[in-house]
């Protein structure tokens, strides 16, 4: 078992929830997004946020449209569509459902030991 | 003194140091490469060099108007490498593409005297091609047979023309490191000739 492999595994999956989870506050580009999951700790190189953004994309859960913008070139900006409201929604609920899992089993495994 | 080159990166225009422009170049190869299996590489891609404008923007100030290779280099240890943004998923990644040491043979089109059979078949046994080729010759003046060999063999035998077939060829495994250092012979084989 590779320690570091278990914690990327993990955190693969909680990124694309994290990407959707930022983007149903309120529409934003791609700096944005990267500047939040930095914070949270989320995500180590800036590389895998795009291609996760494109199959998103892809997948009718995001849509983007271009905005202007003072500082240079125009930038895309992404935003929830009605179907991504609809999977973040369920992805919600199962994040819910496993943590309160995850917790039964750690408490268990406490009470156990102690 | 330096040369720079100038360059458009995601709708911005750069001067850019020779030996920077050289080590963004080649980083951007590898993440084509990377992404060459996905829908939308050409968008990913695109959205990553704008992202990595945005880096050198913030680099720049009126005192200093040049991307040198120290800010290639951080931008790309703030994007990730691809090995980095594939995460633990590059041992899965080089299965796809074959299991270590398989190689086939192909037809070898940068060493080829004729048709690059017998260099093709030199790499793929791992001999010198000039081995193959007397045994052709030889082969070939015992009553023709050498030539009917060779010419079924041309047509059956595929040219090796994109890096992964050429790295298949010669037997090595498959996988992004190998891919970016044949890319990186072959960038410097140029450059070289573009300085002579």
């Amino acid at each position: 078992m590779d320690l570091e492999n278990t914690k990327a595994q993990m955190r693969k999956g909680i990124l694309e929830y994290c990407i959707l989870s930022v983007l149903s506050r309120n529409s934003c580009y791609a700096s944005d997004i990267i500047r939040e999951l930095k914070e949270a700790r989320v995500i180590v190189v800036e590389g895998t946020l795009y291609p996760l953004l494109t199959r998103q994309k892809n997948a009718a859960l995001l849509s983007y449209r271009w905005e202007e913008s003072q500082q240079g070139p125009p930038r895309k900006y992404y935003e929830l569509t009605q179907e991504g409201r609809e999977y973040l929604d369920d992805l919600d609920k199962s994040w819910d459902e496993l943590v309160k899992s995850v917790n039964l089993i750690r408490s268990g495994k406490k009470s156990k030991t102690t | 003194m330096k040369l720079t080159i100038s360059i458009n990166l995601g709708g911005y225009s750069f001067n850019i140091d020779e030996d920077a422009f050289a080590e963004l170049k080649r980083y951007l190869k590898n993440l084509e490469l990377h992404f060459a299996e996905e829908d939308s590489a050409s968008e990913i891609l695109s959205d990553i060099e704008s992202r990595m404008a945005e880096l050198f923007k913030v680099k720049l100030t009126s005192y200093k108007q040049v991307i040198t290779i120290a800010d290639v280099q951080q931008a790309i240890s703030v994007m990730g490498t691809p090995e980095d943004i594939s995460d633990n998923e590059k041992r899965t990644a080089g299965d796809k593409f074959s299991s270590p040491g398989y190689n086939r043979m192909y037809r070898d089109p940068d060493r080829r005297i004729i048709g690059g059979v017998c260099s093709g078949m030199g790499a793929y046994w791992n001999i010198e091609p000039w081995i193959v080729r007397v045994i052709f010759l030889i082969l070939a003046m015992m009553g023709g047979l050498g030539i009917l060999i060779y010419l079924i063999l041309y047509i059956v035998l595929p040219e090796a023309k994109t890096t992964s077939q050429k790295i298949e060829m010669k037997g090595d495994p498959v996988n992004i490191h190998n891919i970016k250092e044949s890319v990186k012979k072959e960038f410097d084989t140029v450059t070289k000739k573009m300085k002579l």
